[in-house]
């Protein structure tokens, strides 16, 4: 079985007592508690201002247990990419910013498409999955 | 006042995968001055299927500012101990699912904040599970 695991540490001291939260979870497939994701995608691309385009480029199987990373690595903190959905604009990550989602590409319409602003952007990606559809040659 | 998360991804899917090591300070829009409000810790026990809001933008006491820098973790604790793998919560953005976090999984992501982009929660089923989450935002 492929095991895969992330782990996050989230640290805040804006309140008075601080924030420190540490969480490790392994990445199964979908409704199973002995088999882990046993596929990925893994690349940098640099995006260029002005159009929005689809990160992955496979469709993963709907509705199972994806796991998406994305990284703006961008050095200048005034560019950033916006990350849309299925037409839902979910947020930006500014030079810098990461995020780590459950994506279940529940439809055909469900990318997860990106747009850059300020300039071009060097985004890694890392998607764990249990299959995607194929392109036939 | 810094506000910052580390992520680790180990994976034995692909031999060559030296993994990924990577850590953010969360910062306002367009600088690197430090995110400066936040929701604080919250949990929220769900016992039942049908979305409920986990963030109502429009309800915050202080307004988040729109279209910037905010983002949220959220995490599947499961119950009283018992983190089950098999059954998930599906966590949306205004009614657009964004994926299922089962028993343990966690998440962060990046939010508009616009008022209408309500972050909700769906559960499998009826069994009870509890999310913990917090907010970092700016305020408007």
């Amino acid at each position: 079985m492929a095991t895969t695991t992330a782990a996050v540490t989230l640290t805040s001291d804006l309140l008075s007592d601080a924030l420190s939260v540490s969480a490790s979870t392994t990445c199964m497939k979908a409704g199973t508690t002995a088999d882990g994701l046993d596929q990925m995608e893994y690349g940098v691309v640099e995006i260029a201002t002005g159009t929005a385009y689809d990160i992955i480029c496979s469709t993963p199987t709907a509705s199972k247990a994806s796991k998406l990373y994305i990284k703006n690595h961008s050095t200048d903190e005034t560019y950033y990419v916006r990350v849309v959905l299925d037409a839902q604009n979910i947020g930006s990550l500014y030079g810098g910013d990461w995020m780590f989602i459950p994506a279940d590409f529940h439809d055909a319409n469900a990318d997860i498409e990106i747009t850059a602003v300020g300039g071009t952007n060097i985004i890694e990606y890392a998607l764990f999955h249990e299959g995607t559809i194929l392109t036939a040659s | 006042m810094a506000t910052t998360c580390t992520i680790s991804i180990a994976s034995d899917t692909a031999p060559g995968f030296g993994g990924i090591n990577e850590s953010m300070t969360l910062t306002q829009a367009g600088t690197l001055t430090d995110i400066d409000s936040t929701t604080g810790f919250q949990r929220r026990k769900l016992s039942a299927t049908g979305a409920v809001d986990l963030v109502t933008m429009a309800s915050e006491l202080i307004e988040p500012k729109d279209n910037v820098a905010a983002k949220i973790f959220i995490r599947n604790i499961g119950y009283r101990g018992v983190i089950d793998k098999s059954v998930g919560v599906t966590i949306g953005v205004k009614a657009e699912p964004i994926g299922k976090l089962y028993g343990g999984d966690w998440m962060m992501m990046p939010l508009t904040c616009v008022d209408a982009d309500d972050v909700t929660a769906n559960p499998d089923t009826d069994d009870t599970v509890v999310l913990e989450f917090v907010m970092f935002y700016e305020e408007a």
